[in-house]
């Protein structure tokens, strides 16, 4: 353990602990899965950082989103994501789930990833080199530091407009919702 | 291959086979006459059906159909160069209506195929046991591989439409 570190974990042990065990949600959703394997494995080895990929959303609180997000995967990544315990930080990786890419005209290919879930990182580029997620993965350390990465937060704010938004695009959702929606307006 | 070419040309009327490339051999035929060529190469030794695909002629009004057939390998001297062989045949329909036999009782293979055919492209294959959705999640009033099918207006339609949440949220 670092030693500089020591001050950090006696003030916020859990912060620290959600920093270091990282653990990613082994969702494969377009191109971007191919960089991942290298990640994980002897090459680039992202448990030197605590990322480590586990089976089951339940067990995840890093949700990284590879790629581009047609219709019918947002479905499966909305309903991965609610059952991800909180904290639980998400990001968005390539430039496909940022604002459409390549995809920016398709019939099939949502464009803004943060209008259905909320994100609380961007890797840009077409494909991102695998040093891309580290960079990113030490950011995302920043903003847990800092009390930044509040993505589980807003959802839970604002999860009647999340769901609003999802409800306009799907017209019926088949699951509850996760969270009481209490219509003010009554 | 010649061989090949003579023995369609005899067998069936009204056919254009040509060769365009080595070891490729394209047959455009009319639509009645699919089911019984098919059968017919099945019979020589073509088994794999690789390929059902589909082209929109819009200005002449017609779906080009395509179904690409080749041989495994085996020991048969009668055509020699069967086992690179690339069979290509074609047919066209009309875009107001289109309707087609489905050729599942020949290849069974095909079922996916002409469901995806159905999806994307609107084509109604008689016969077909279950022409349900494939791939899509929403319903599109035109099938989306059609030209006529606007993606800019629909992408504006659809997806441009919805807000993003922090724009709500500065709302209220």
């Amino acid at each position: 353990m670092d030693r500089n570190q020591l001050a950090k974990w006696l003030k916020a042990p859990a912060k620290m602990g959600h920093k270091y065990s990282l653990h990613a949600v082994y969702f494969c959703t377009g191109c971007g899965i191919i960089e991942v394997p290298p990640v994980i494995t002897a090459r680039w080895d992202a448990e030197r950082f605590g990322v480590i990929p586990v089976a089951t959303p339940r067990q995840a609180n890093l949700f990284l989103i590879t790629g581009y997000v047609s219709v019918k995967t947002l479905k499966a990544i909305i309903r991965t994501y609610e059952q991800m315990p909180e904290p639980k930080f998400t990001v968005g990786f390539g430039s496909c789930p940022i604002n459409g890419g390549m995809y920016w005209d398709s019939y099939n290919t949502i464009k803004h990833l943060d209008k259905y879930i909320p994100v609380d990182g961007w890797i840009a580029g077409c494909m991102p080199r695998p040093e891309a997620i580290f960079v990113a993965v030490t950011h995302l350390w920043t903003l847990i530091d800092k009390g930044m990465a509040d993505g589980y937060k807003r959802y839970r704010e604002n999860y009647k407009y999340y769901r609003a938004n999802q409800e306009q695009l799907y017209g019926t959702l088949e699951w509850p919702p996760l969270f009481p929606i209490e219509d003010k307006n009554e | 291959m010649n061989k090949l070419k003579e023995t369609l040309e005899s067998a069936f009327s009204d056919l254009q086979v040509s060769i365009p490339e080595d070891d490729r051999l394209t047959i455009i035929a009319p639509k009645d006459a699919v089911l019984s060529i098919l059968s017919f190469l099945k019979s020589k030794g073509y088994e794999h059906l690789a390929l059902v695909s589909c082209v929109d002629w819009i200005e002449e009004e017609e779906f080009e159909l395509i179904y690409i057939l080749s041989a495994y390998m085996q020991k048969d001297d009668e055509y020699t160069d069967k086992e690179k062989t690339n069979i290509i045949l074609k047919t066209r329909i009309s875009r107001e209506k289109p309707e087609c036999t489905t050729v599942i009782p020949i290849f069974k293979n095909a079922e996916p195929y002409e469901r995806e055919l159905h999806e994307l492209f609107g084509i109604h294959f008689e016969g077909h046991p279950r022409l349900t959705p494939l791939f899509l999640e929403r319903e599109y009033k035109i099938p989306p591989f059609r030209k006529d099918f606007d993606t800019r207006e629909y992408v504006k339609k659809v997806f441009d439409e919805i807000p993003f949440v922090e724009d709500k949220i500065g709302q209220t």
